[in-house]
Protein backbone atom coordinates (compact mmCIF):
# COMPACT_ATOMS: atom_id res chain seq x y z
CA UNK A 1 0.00 0.00 0.00
CA UNK A 2 1.28 3.83 -1.11
CA UNK A 3 0.44 6.35 1.21
CA UNK A 4 -1.14 9.51 -0.74
CA UNK A 5 -1.93 12.70 0.20
CA UNK A 6 -4.84 14.94 -1.48
CA UNK A 7 -6.68 17.86 -0.65
CA UNK A 8 -9.92 17.09 -1.60
CA UNK A 9 -12.91 19.97 -1.62
CA UNK A 10 -10.21 21.86 0.35
CA UNK A 11 -9.91 19.21 2.91
CA UNK A 12 -6.44 17.21 3.31
CA UNK A 13 -6.86 13.84 2.81
CA UNK A 14 -4.17 10.87 3.67
CA UNK A 15 -5.64 7.48 2.49
CA UNK A 16 -3.84 4.46 1.42
CA UNK A 17 -3.89 2.89 -1.89
CA UNK A 18 -2.44 0.06 -4.28
CA UNK A 19 -0.01 1.61 -6.89
CA UNK A 20 -2.26 0.88 -10.05
CA UNK A 21 -5.81 2.85 -8.87
CA UNK A 22 -7.17 5.57 -10.46
CA UNK A 23 -8.00 9.00 -9.00
CA UNK A 24 -11.91 7.55 -9.85
CA UNK A 25 -11.60 4.54 -7.64
CA UNK A 26 -9.56 6.47 -4.67
CA UNK A 27 -12.73 9.46 -4.87
CA UNK A 28 -15.52 6.55 -5.00
CA UNK A 29 -13.91 3.34 -3.28
CA UNK A 30 -11.46 4.93 -0.76
CA UNK A 31 -12.98 8.40 0.15
CA UNK A 32 -16.85 7.19 -0.12
CA UNK A 33 -17.38 10.34 -2.53
CA UNK A 34 -19.77 8.29 -5.17
CA UNK A 35 -21.08 11.75 -6.64
CA UNK A 36 -18.20 11.08 -9.18
CA UNK A 37 -19.50 8.79 -11.35
CA UNK A 38 -17.97 5.17 -13.35
CA UNK A 39 -19.35 5.29 -16.58
CA UNK A 40 -16.94 3.97 -19.43
CA UNK A 41 -13.63 3.59 -17.82
CA UNK A 42 -11.84 5.19 -20.98
CA UNK A 43 -11.88 8.63 -20.43
CA UNK A 44 -14.73 8.71 -23.13
CA UNK A 45 -18.00 9.62 -21.75
CA UNK A 46 -17.01 12.53 -19.02
CA UNK A 47 -19.52 10.93 -16.47
CA UNK A 48 -15.90 11.06 -14.18
CA UNK A 49 -15.22 14.67 -14.83
CA UNK A 50 -13.03 16.40 -11.77
CA UNK A 51 -11.12 19.60 -11.49
CA UNK A 52 -7.43 18.65 -10.81
CA UNK A 53 -6.00 22.18 -9.75
CA UNK A 54 -8.51 23.82 -11.55
CA UNK A 55 -8.91 21.68 -15.19
CA UNK A 56 -11.30 19.67 -15.89
CA UNK A 57 -10.13 15.73 -16.19
CA UNK A 58 -11.55 12.36 -16.65
CA UNK A 59 -10.67 10.81 -13.11
CA UNK A 60 -11.17 7.06 -14.72
CA UNK A 61 -8.07 7.32 -16.60
CA UNK A 62 -6.27 9.67 -14.41
CA UNK A 63 -3.31 7.65 -12.19
CA UNK A 64 -4.25 8.28 -8.08
CA UNK A 65 -0.65 8.65 -7.90
CA UNK A 66 0.00 11.60 -10.25
CA UNK A 67 -2.36 13.21 -8.32
CA UNK A 68 -0.16 13.24 -5.04
CA UNK A 69 -0.32 16.68 -3.18
CA UNK A 70 -2.62 18.12 -5.65
CA UNK A 71 -6.01 19.54 -5.23
CA UNK A 72 -9.18 18.04 -6.42
CA UNK A 73 -12.20 19.85 -6.45
CA UNK A 74 -15.31 16.92 -7.17
CA UNK A 75 -19.57 17.24 -7.16
CA UNK A 76 -19.94 16.98 -3.26
CA UNK A 77 -17.28 20.36 -2.99
CA UNK A 78 -20.21 22.61 -5.15
CA UNK A 79 -22.58 22.92 -2.73
CA UNK A 80 -22.98 23.26 0.79
CA UNK A 81 -26.91 24.31 2.37
CA UNK A 82 -27.36 25.01 -1.01
CA UNK A 83 -27.11 23.97 -4.80
CA UNK A 84 -24.22 25.44 -6.47
CA UNK A 85 -25.66 27.87 -9.19
CA UNK A 86 -24.93 25.72 -12.10
CA UNK A 87 -26.62 23.12 -10.34
CA UNK A 88 -29.64 25.11 -9.52
CA UNK A 89 -30.23 26.51 -13.07
CA UNK A 90 -29.67 22.71 -14.49
CA UNK A 91 -32.68 21.92 -12.01
CA UNK A 92 -34.89 24.66 -12.85
CA UNK A 93 -34.09 24.07 -16.93
CA UNK A 94 -34.87 20.33 -16.50
CA UNK A 95 -31.51 19.31 -17.48
CA UNK A 96 -31.34 16.38 -15.81
CA UNK A 97 -33.05 12.82 -16.93
CA UNK A 98 -31.84 9.63 -15.70
CA UNK A 99 -28.89 12.41 -13.99
CA UNK A 100 -25.52 9.76 -14.24
CA UNK A 101 -23.53 12.39 -16.27
CA UNK A 102 -25.00 15.48 -14.46
CA UNK A 103 -22.33 15.52 -12.03
CA UNK A 104 -19.24 15.69 -14.52
CA UNK A 105 -21.47 18.01 -16.71
CA UNK A 106 -21.45 20.61 -13.49
CA UNK A 107 -17.70 19.78 -12.94
CA UNK A 108 -17.30 20.59 -16.61
CA UNK A 109 -19.79 23.84 -16.67
CA UNK A 110 -17.87 24.88 -13.37
CA UNK A 111 -14.61 25.33 -14.97
CA UNK A 112 -15.79 26.98 -18.27
CA UNK A 113 -17.65 29.65 -16.09
CA UNK A 114 -14.19 30.04 -14.38
CA UNK A 115 -12.34 30.45 -17.17
CA UNK A 116 -14.98 32.15 -19.51
CA UNK A 117 -17.92 33.91 -17.15
CA UNK A 118 -19.79 34.60 -20.37
CA UNK A 119 -19.77 32.19 -22.57
CA UNK A 120 -22.01 31.72 -25.69
CA UNK A 121 -23.61 28.74 -26.85
CA UNK A 122 -20.82 27.90 -29.03
CA UNK A 123 -18.47 27.63 -26.37
CA UNK A 124 -20.84 26.20 -23.85
CA UNK A 125 -21.31 23.17 -26.69
CA UNK A 126 -17.81 22.88 -27.07
CA UNK A 127 -16.93 22.98 -23.48
CA UNK A 128 -19.45 19.85 -23.05
CA UNK A 129 -18.02 17.41 -26.12
CA UNK A 130 -16.10 15.32 -23.48
CA UNK A 131 -19.33 14.68 -21.44
CA UNK A 132 -21.83 12.41 -22.94
CA UNK A 133 -25.68 12.45 -22.24
CA UNK A 134 -27.09 9.09 -23.31
CA UNK A 135 -30.75 10.36 -22.78
CA UNK A 136 -29.76 13.74 -25.35
CA UNK A 137 -30.84 16.60 -23.14
CA UNK A 138 -28.16 19.19 -24.07
CA UNK A 139 -29.92 21.62 -25.20
CA UNK A 140 -31.71 22.07 -21.40
CA UNK A 141 -27.84 21.83 -20.41
CA UNK A 142 -26.63 24.44 -22.74
CA UNK A 143 -29.61 26.86 -21.57
CA UNK A 144 -29.02 26.13 -17.58
CA UNK A 145 -25.02 27.14 -18.57
CA UNK A 146 -25.90 30.45 -19.98
CA UNK A 147 -28.31 31.13 -16.90
CA UNK A 148 -25.68 30.32 -14.81
CA UNK A 149 -23.09 32.48 -16.55
CA UNK A 150 -25.79 35.20 -16.30
CA UNK A 151 -25.56 34.59 -12.30
CA UNK A 152 -22.21 34.59 -11.73
CA UNK A 153 -22.27 37.93 -13.96
CA UNK A 154 -25.05 39.47 -11.77
CA UNK A 155 -23.01 38.92 -8.62
CA UNK A 156 -19.63 40.22 -9.58
CA UNK A 157 -21.17 43.72 -10.60
CA UNK B 1 3.51 -2.18 -10.79
CA UNK B 2 5.38 0.35 -9.04
CA UNK B 3 5.62 4.28 -9.49
CA UNK B 4 7.55 6.99 -9.46
CA UNK B 5 7.19 10.46 -9.64
CA UNK B 6 10.49 12.24 -11.58
CA UNK B 7 11.23 16.07 -10.39
CA UNK B 8 13.71 16.96 -13.16
CA UNK B 9 15.12 15.50 -16.60
CA UNK B 10 18.02 14.05 -14.82
CA UNK B 11 16.12 11.93 -12.21
CA UNK B 12 13.54 10.45 -14.95
CA UNK B 13 17.21 9.50 -16.68
CA UNK B 14 18.37 7.92 -14.23
CA UNK B 15 15.64 5.91 -13.19
CA UNK B 16 14.92 5.02 -17.22
CA UNK B 17 18.44 4.04 -17.25
CA UNK B 18 18.49 1.56 -14.27
CA UNK B 19 14.84 0.37 -15.51
CA UNK B 20 14.91 0.77 -19.18
CA UNK B 21 12.75 -1.50 -20.95
CA UNK B 22 10.92 -2.58 -18.04
CA UNK B 23 9.30 1.22 -17.49
CA UNK B 24 6.81 2.54 -19.34
CA UNK B 25 7.02 6.49 -19.23
CA UNK B 26 3.28 8.35 -18.06
CA UNK B 27 2.79 11.78 -18.44
CA UNK B 28 -1.00 12.60 -18.68
CA UNK B 29 -1.79 8.97 -18.65
CA UNK B 30 -4.65 9.40 -21.54
CA UNK B 31 -3.29 7.04 -23.66
CA UNK B 32 -1.27 4.86 -21.35
CA UNK B 33 -3.65 4.43 -18.50
CA UNK B 34 -6.57 2.83 -20.64
CA UNK B 35 -3.60 0.92 -22.05
CA UNK B 36 -3.00 -0.79 -18.60
CA UNK B 37 -6.57 -1.11 -17.92
CA UNK B 38 -7.38 -3.07 -20.56
CA UNK B 39 -3.97 -5.45 -19.78
CA UNK B 40 -2.29 -4.74 -23.64
CA UNK B 41 1.15 -3.07 -21.77
CA UNK B 42 2.83 -4.63 -18.33
CA UNK B 43 5.26 -2.46 -17.30
CA UNK B 44 6.96 -3.09 -13.92
CA UNK B 45 7.37 0.53 -13.05
CA UNK B 46 5.53 3.58 -14.43
CA UNK B 47 8.26 6.76 -14.30
CA UNK B 48 5.80 9.70 -14.23
CA UNK B 49 7.13 12.70 -15.29
CA UNK B 50 4.01 14.74 -15.73
CA UNK B 51 5.29 17.39 -12.97
CA UNK B 52 8.93 18.56 -14.85
CA UNK B 53 8.14 22.10 -15.47
CA UNK B 54 11.28 22.05 -18.17
CA UNK B 55 9.53 19.85 -20.56
CA UNK B 56 6.80 22.28 -21.05
CA UNK B 57 6.20 25.29 -23.23
CA UNK B 58 6.27 26.99 -26.27
CA UNK B 59 9.36 29.05 -27.71
CA UNK B 60 10.51 30.63 -30.98
CA UNK B 61 14.25 31.74 -31.75
CA UNK B 62 13.75 30.97 -35.47
CA UNK B 63 12.54 27.35 -35.15
CA UNK B 64 9.55 26.65 -32.68
CA UNK B 65 10.68 24.49 -29.97
CA UNK B 66 7.99 23.20 -28.15
CA UNK B 67 8.28 21.25 -24.92
CA UNK B 68 7.58 17.49 -24.60
CA UNK B 69 5.37 17.83 -21.84
CA UNK B 70 3.53 21.03 -23.63
CA UNK B 71 -0.57 19.60 -23.43
CA UNK B 72 -2.73 20.05 -26.19
CA UNK B 73 -4.98 22.34 -24.34
CA UNK B 74 -1.80 24.17 -24.34
CA UNK B 75 -1.28 24.06 -27.70
CA UNK B 76 -5.01 24.48 -28.63
CA UNK B 77 -5.21 28.17 -26.71
CA UNK B 78 -1.40 28.97 -27.73
CA UNK B 79 -1.14 32.41 -29.46
CA UNK B 80 2.51 31.57 -30.69
CA UNK B 81 1.04 28.77 -32.97
CA UNK B 82 -1.47 31.36 -34.59
CA UNK B 83 1.11 32.62 -36.72
CA UNK B 84 2.14 29.49 -39.20
CA UNK B 85 1.37 26.80 -37.38
CA UNK B 86 -2.04 26.80 -37.02
CA UNK B 87 -2.62 23.11 -38.58
CA UNK B 88 -0.91 22.14 -35.25
CA UNK B 89 -3.28 24.23 -33.01
CA UNK B 90 -6.23 22.74 -35.18
CA UNK B 91 -4.87 18.94 -34.86
CA UNK B 92 -4.68 19.49 -31.06
CA UNK B 93 -8.06 20.96 -30.62
CA UNK B 94 -9.74 17.71 -32.32
CA UNK B 95 -7.44 15.12 -30.02
CA UNK B 96 -10.29 13.78 -27.59
CA UNK B 97 -12.47 16.16 -25.57
CA UNK B 98 -11.53 18.92 -23.03
CA UNK B 99 -10.56 16.77 -20.16
CA UNK B 100 -8.29 14.36 -22.20
CA UNK B 101 -6.65 17.90 -23.77
CA UNK B 102 -6.00 19.07 -20.53
CA UNK B 103 -3.55 16.29 -19.51
CA UNK B 104 -2.60 14.74 -23.03
CA UNK B 105 0.76 16.05 -24.50
CA UNK B 106 2.50 16.01 -27.39
CA UNK B 107 5.31 13.59 -26.95
CA UNK B 108 2.70 11.19 -25.85
CA UNK B 109 0.78 11.89 -28.90
CA UNK B 110 4.44 11.18 -30.97
CA UNK B 111 5.40 8.16 -28.87
CA UNK B 112 2.06 6.31 -28.59
CA UNK B 113 2.28 6.42 -32.25
CA UNK B 114 -0.77 5.49 -33.61
CA UNK B 115 -1.35 5.68 -37.14
CA UNK B 116 -4.46 8.07 -36.36
CA UNK B 117 -2.68 10.47 -34.85
CA UNK B 118 -3.64 13.58 -35.05
CA UNK B 119 -0.83 15.56 -34.60
CA UNK B 120 1.71 14.10 -36.83
CA UNK B 121 0.39 14.98 -39.87
CA UNK B 122 0.93 18.78 -38.57
CA UNK B 123 4.16 18.14 -37.42
CA UNK B 124 5.72 16.61 -40.80
CA UNK B 125 4.23 19.09 -42.82
CA UNK B 126 6.74 21.54 -40.40
CA UNK B 127 9.38 19.08 -40.99
CA UNK B 128 9.22 18.43 -37.24
CA UNK B 129 12.25 16.64 -35.43
CA UNK B 130 12.21 15.15 -31.67
CA UNK B 131 15.04 15.32 -29.63
CA UNK B 132 15.77 12.40 -27.16
CA UNK B 133 18.28 12.50 -24.02
CA UNK B 134 19.33 9.19 -22.27
CA UNK B 135 22.09 9.38 -19.64
CA UNK B 136 24.42 6.80 -20.85
CA UNK B 137 24.75 8.41 -24.54
CA UNK B 138 23.13 12.67 -24.04
CA UNK B 139 21.37 13.58 -26.80
CA UNK B 140 20.07 12.74 -30.18
CA UNK B 141 17.78 14.62 -32.78
CA UNK B 142 15.94 12.85 -35.93
CA UNK B 143 13.86 13.83 -37.94
CA UNK B 144 10.14 12.27 -36.98
CA UNK B 145 9.48 10.73 -39.84
CA UNK B 146 12.46 8.36 -38.82
CA UNK B 147 11.15 8.18 -35.45
CA UNK B 148 7.90 6.82 -36.67
CA UNK B 149 9.11 3.14 -37.40
CA UNK B 150 5.58 1.65 -38.03
CA UNK B 151 2.36 1.03 -35.95
CA UNK B 152 2.69 2.10 -32.09
CA UNK B 153 6.38 1.69 -32.94
CA UNK B 154 9.13 4.35 -32.44
CA UNK B 155 12.80 4.17 -32.63
CA UNK B 156 12.96 5.58 -28.77
CA UNK B 157 15.27 3.26 -26.89
CA UNK B 158 14.20 1.85 -23.23
CA UNK B 159 16.74 4.87 -21.18
CA UNK B 160 15.57 7.69 -23.76
CA UNK B 161 13.24 10.15 -22.87
CA UNK B 162 11.94 12.38 -25.98
CA UNK B 163 12.52 16.30 -24.58
CA UNK B 164 11.58 18.55 -27.26
CA UNK B 165 9.95 18.97 -30.58
CA UNK B 166 11.57 21.58 -33.20
CA UNK B 167 9.20 23.09 -36.03
CA UNK B 168 10.93 24.34 -38.91
CA UNK B 169 10.47 28.55 -39.08
CA UNK B 170 7.71 29.34 -41.55
CA UNK B 171 9.08 31.39 -44.51
CA UNK B 172 6.97 34.53 -46.40
CA UNK B 173 3.70 33.69 -47.90
CA UNK B 174 3.17 30.44 -46.12
CA UNK B 175 0.00 28.69 -44.62
CA UNK B 176 -1.13 25.62 -43.57
CA UNK B 177 -4.38 23.47 -42.69
CA UNK B 178 -5.15 20.60 -41.05
CA UNK B 179 -8.73 18.77 -41.94
CA UNK B 180 -9.98 15.21 -40.62
CA UNK B 181 -12.79 13.19 -41.42
CA UNK B 182 -14.63 11.43 -38.72
CA UNK B 183 -18.23 10.68 -37.49
CA UNK B 184 -18.56 13.18 -34.95
CA UNK B 185 -16.52 16.61 -34.23
CA UNK B 186 -15.27 15.75 -30.56
CA UNK B 187 -14.04 12.17 -29.19
CA UNK B 188 -13.60 10.79 -32.45
CA UNK B 189 -10.49 8.87 -33.75
CA UNK B 190 -9.49 10.32 -37.30
CA UNK B 191 -11.02 7.98 -39.99
CA UNK B 192 -8.94 10.10 -42.48
CA UNK B 193 -6.70 13.28 -41.44
CA UNK B 194 -4.38 15.34 -43.43
CA UNK B 195 -2.29 18.38 -42.64
CA UNK B 196 -1.03 20.50 -45.58
CA UNK B 197 1.23 23.79 -45.87
CA UNK B 198 1.62 25.88 -48.91
CA UNK B 199 3.67 28.44 -50.11
CA UNK B 200 2.93 30.87 -52.72
CA UNK B 201 4.91 32.47 -55.13
CA UNK B 202 6.04 36.37 -55.16
CA UNK B 203 3.02 37.32 -57.02
CA UNK B 204 0.65 34.88 -55.51
CA UNK B 205 -0.33 32.94 -58.49
CA UNK B 206 1.81 29.95 -58.41
CA UNK B 207 2.47 27.30 -56.16
CA UNK B 208 6.09 27.25 -54.86
CA UNK B 209 6.17 24.69 -52.27
CA UNK B 210 3.76 22.02 -51.28
CA UNK B 211 4.08 19.87 -48.26
CA UNK B 212 1.11 17.26 -47.65
CA UNK B 213 0.93 14.67 -44.64
CA UNK B 214 -1.30 12.20 -44.24
CA UNK B 215 -3.13 10.19 -41.15
CA UNK B 216 -5.14 7.30 -40.22
CA UNK B 217 -4.35 6.04 -43.87
CA UNK B 218 -1.39 3.66 -43.47
CA UNK B 219 0.66 2.23 -40.39
CA UNK B 220 2.30 5.38 -39.95
CA UNK B 221 1.09 9.62 -40.94
CA UNK B 222 3.92 10.59 -43.73
CA UNK B 223 4.77 12.92 -46.76
CA UNK B 224 2.97 12.29 -49.70
CA UNK B 225 5.84 12.99 -51.65
CA UNK B 226 4.47 12.51 -55.18
CA UNK B 227 1.25 14.83 -54.77
CA UNK B 228 4.14 17.48 -53.64
CA UNK B 229 6.03 17.48 -56.23
CA UNK B 230 2.88 17.19 -58.70
CA UNK B 231 1.75 20.49 -56.93
CA UNK B 232 4.93 22.57 -57.25
CA UNK B 233 4.91 25.15 -59.86
CA UNK B 234 1.07 24.77 -60.68
CA UNK B 235 -1.49 27.25 -60.08
CA UNK B 236 -4.12 26.36 -57.09
CA UNK B 237 -6.91 25.99 -59.31
CA UNK B 238 -9.56 23.58 -58.94
CA UNK B 239 -8.25 21.51 -61.94
CA UNK B 240 -4.99 20.91 -60.11
CA UNK B 241 -6.62 20.67 -56.79
CA UNK B 242 -8.77 17.71 -58.37
CA UNK B 243 -5.48 16.34 -59.89
CA UNK B 244 -3.93 16.06 -56.74
CA UNK B 245 -6.34 14.79 -55.29
CA UNK B 246 -6.84 11.83 -57.00
CA UNK B 247 -3.03 11.73 -57.32
CA UNK B 248 -3.21 11.50 -53.48
CA UNK B 249 -5.77 9.01 -53.24
CA UNK B 250 -4.10 6.56 -55.65
CA UNK B 251 -0.70 6.93 -53.62
CA UNK B 252 -2.11 5.61 -50.84
CA UNK B 253 -3.02 2.21 -49.44
CA UNK B 254 -5.25 2.72 -46.63
CA UNK B 255 -6.88 -0.56 -44.59
CA UNK B 256 -10.59 -1.67 -43.46
CA UNK B 257 -11.24 -1.27 -40.46
CA UNK B 258 -14.02 -1.19 -38.13
CA UNK B 259 -14.36 2.71 -38.41
CA UNK B 260 -14.24 3.28 -41.97
CA UNK B 261 -13.34 1.05 -45.05
CA UNK B 262 -10.11 1.77 -47.80
CA UNK B 263 -12.51 2.79 -50.39
CA UNK B 264 -13.78 5.27 -48.41
CA UNK B 265 -10.75 6.44 -46.79
CA UNK B 266 -9.25 6.61 -50.19
CA UNK B 267 -12.05 8.95 -51.65
CA UNK B 268 -12.47 11.19 -48.82
CA UNK B 269 -8.58 11.81 -49.08
CA UNK B 270 -8.95 13.17 -52.33
CA UNK B 271 -11.89 15.72 -51.20
CA UNK B 272 -9.76 16.62 -48.03
CA UNK B 273 -6.54 17.48 -50.18
CA UNK B 274 -8.48 20.29 -52.10
CA UNK B 275 -10.40 21.49 -48.46
CA UNK B 276 -7.13 21.80 -46.96
CA UNK B 277 -5.66 23.70 -49.63
CA UNK B 278 -8.05 25.89 -50.40
CA UNK B 279 -8.09 26.93 -46.64
CA UNK B 280 -4.08 27.32 -47.11
CA UNK B 281 -4.39 29.78 -49.90
CA UNK B 282 -6.90 31.59 -48.39
CA UNK B 283 -4.79 32.12 -45.72
CA UNK B 284 -2.12 33.14 -47.31
CA UNK B 285 -3.85 36.14 -48.55
CA UNK B 286 -5.25 37.29 -45.76
CA UNK B 287 -1.67 37.16 -43.89
CA UNK B 288 -0.19 38.60 -46.81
Amino acid sequence: MIELKLTVNGREERVSIEPAETLLDVLRNRLHLTGTKDGCREGECGACTVLLDGKPIDACIYAAQAANGRRIETIEGLSGEQLGSVQRRIVEASGVQCGYCTPGIVMTLTALLREHPRPDRQLVRAALSGNLCRCTGYTQIVDAALAAAGDEARVES
Amino acid sequence: MEFLSARSVEEALQLLRAHGEAASILAGGSDLMIQLARGEVHPALLVHIEGIAELSGIAQHGNLTIGALTTHRQLATSARLACGYLALQESAASVGSRQTQEVGTLAGNICNASPAADTLAPLLVHAATVTLVSDARGERTLPLQDFLRGRRTTARQGDELLTRIELERVPARTADAYCKVGRRSAMEVAIAGLAARLTLSDDGQYIAEARIATCAVGPVPCRATSTEEFLKGRRPDERTLREAGALLAAGIAPIDDTRATARYRRSVMEGLLGRALRICTARVSITT
